[in-house]
């Protein structure tokens, strides 16, 4: 009695119609692409439609594409799980690159608020309506969000660093 | 009958004039003394080397009897602070309030590479040593190092402690590496 | 063999030397002790984070009744030791008037019980 990748992508298409694009199998998981307006009504029908049955977030993060059109250049992914037929999903919502803005998940699964802030902290990514949008492993007064294609890794403080040992040559630094 | 071979276990005793029953000396050498023998450490251990640590103050290797027999978790009461593992730079104020809320006369040892220099993390949330923000007085590096090598940085902290003069705090030199980390 | 008065004042010296040692030590060690204050050291410690709040809470008023109800009724039998020790010579009087002693205190313990100072929640 397993849940069928076909029913559901009959049950979401029937419901969302133009809302829920583009389903592909990566490495086994259904994964959509979901409008970031409609992102709370989606997940509300995931979790209670009883078909479905997708009552577990496993996880809630960010991606940063500078090289694509600006509208997709910053996006949200959620994985759902279904604990009673074992099938997992993936979601991806794409934002705006300058102003990106999703409303938040916490009124339907509490562990996406310390997710939310993560992905804040290092994406910039506003959710809309979370009780506590402030960074939570950086420290509190950085202003750059650091997992952005821009933001440089290294410190940039180091003298002691010889390229030589770290394999950095004038091509590839 | 001493040889040249058998090992030394005795002290030697500072410079002084000693008579019949009485042994003279200068002050700052036997509270140098004192203190280089009693030095309590307030182990601020994060990460790999405070394990090391934890090895060192077992029984094996003992840094009870170089006299840090009691750690201290409370700043008002240590002697040394033991800076062991990565300070990432949401702790730094954390460890500049503890080191200033030290009783005088405090040392730092900063333990590991993470802590001398970043180590091998040099990104953008790792404090690239901790000599950014709080003056260090001896430095052990490795990562981690062994414990003979945390004790050997020990002693050469005792060293330190022991020949440093009583009237340091009043010194200009010392608050002028105060100033220079823009402690108070 | 008789002893006066006088034949404990060492002893009184001596104390007085003991303590006056230590009084004097402590506070002489404060005044040549060389001192540093500043905003951040002097800050109470809270493992190098801001502190919050009072540190003192309100204590609930049951422990002290007990406590102080505890100490009136304990005096109340050491004054009842000396007639403890003496009562075949006091007598029939004696017990009269410990009886008294006792009855009025009784009264105040019977006042404690109605007005509930005893109750532990």
């Amino acid at each position: 009695m397993a849940l069928e990748t076909s029913v559901i992508q009959n049950t979401l298409t029937d419901r969302f119609e133009s809302k829920v694009s583009d389903f592909q199998q990566i490495h086994d998981i259904l994964t959509f692409e979901v409008n970031s307006e409609s992102i709370v009504e989606v997940m509300q029908f995931l979790r209670d439609d009883k078909t479905l049955r997708f009552n577990f977030l496993t996880d809630l993060c960010g991606m940063h594409f500078p090289d694509a059109a600006v509208e997709r250049q910053l996006s949200v992914v959620y994985h759902m799980h279904n604990w009673y037929d074992n099938v997992r999903i993936r979601i991806k919502c794409f934002l705006h690159g300058e102003k990106p803005e999703i409303d938040t998940v916490t009124g339907l699964y509490l562990s996406s608020n310390w997710q939310e802030r993560e992905t804040y902290d290092f994406y910039g990514i506003i959710f809309k309506g979370h009780p506590q949008l402030k960074r939570i492993l950086n420290m509190d007064e950085m202003v750059s969000f650091p997992m952005r294609k821009e933001f440089p890794l290294e410190d940039g403080g180091r003298t002691d660093k010889d390229d030589r040992f770290f394999g950095r040559t004038t091509d590839n630094c | 009958m001493s040889n040249s071979s058998k090992i030394i276990t005795d002290a030697p005793a500072p410079e002084g004039f000693s008579g019949e029953g009485f042994f003279a000396t200068k002050l700052d050498s036997v509270v140098g003394m004192a203190r280089a023998n009693s030095l309590w450490p307030l182990p601020f251990a994060t990460s790999c080397c405070g394990i090391e640590f934890m090895a060192t103050m077992a029984s094996h290797y003992d840094v009870a009897r170089f006299g840090s027999e009691r750690m201290s978790f409370s700043p008002r009461q240590a002697d040394m602070l033991l800076v062991m593992g990565t300070i990432a730079k949401k702790m730094a104020p954390i460890l500049r309030q503890v080191y200033e809320q030290m009783a005088e006369p405090r040392w730092v040892i900063s333990v590991g590479a993470c802590a001398c220099s970043g180590g091998i993390f040099d990104t953008y949330s790792v404090l690239q040593g901790i000599d950014k923000i709080i003056p260090v007085d001896v430095y052990v590096p490795g990562c981690p190092p062994r414990p003979e090598q945390i004790l050997d940085g020990v002693m050469r902290l005792q060293d330190l402690v022991r020949s440093e003069s009583v009237r340091r705090r009043s010194s200009p030199e010392y608050t002028e590496l105060l100033a220079s980390y823009n402690i108070k | 063999m008789e002893s006066n008065q006088s034949d404990y004042l060492p002893i009184l010296i001596q104390m007085l030397l003991a303590v006056g040692f230590v009084v004097l030590t402590i506070i002489g060690s404060s005044f040549l002790g060389p001192k540093r204050h500043s905003k951040n050291k002097d800050k109470t410690f809270e493992c190098g984070i801001e502190s919050v709040g009072n540190a003192r809470v309100p204590f609930s008023v049951k422990y002290f009744l007990v406590a102080i109800l505890f100490v009136l009724f304990d005096v109340e039998v050491i004054f009842m030791y000396p007639w403890a020790v003496n009562f075949r010579a006091m007598g029939v009087e004696g017990m009269m008037k410990m009886g008294i002693f006792m009855v009025l205190l009784l009264v105040g313990f019977f006042y404690v019980m109605k007005k509930k100072g005893l109750e532990w929640e």
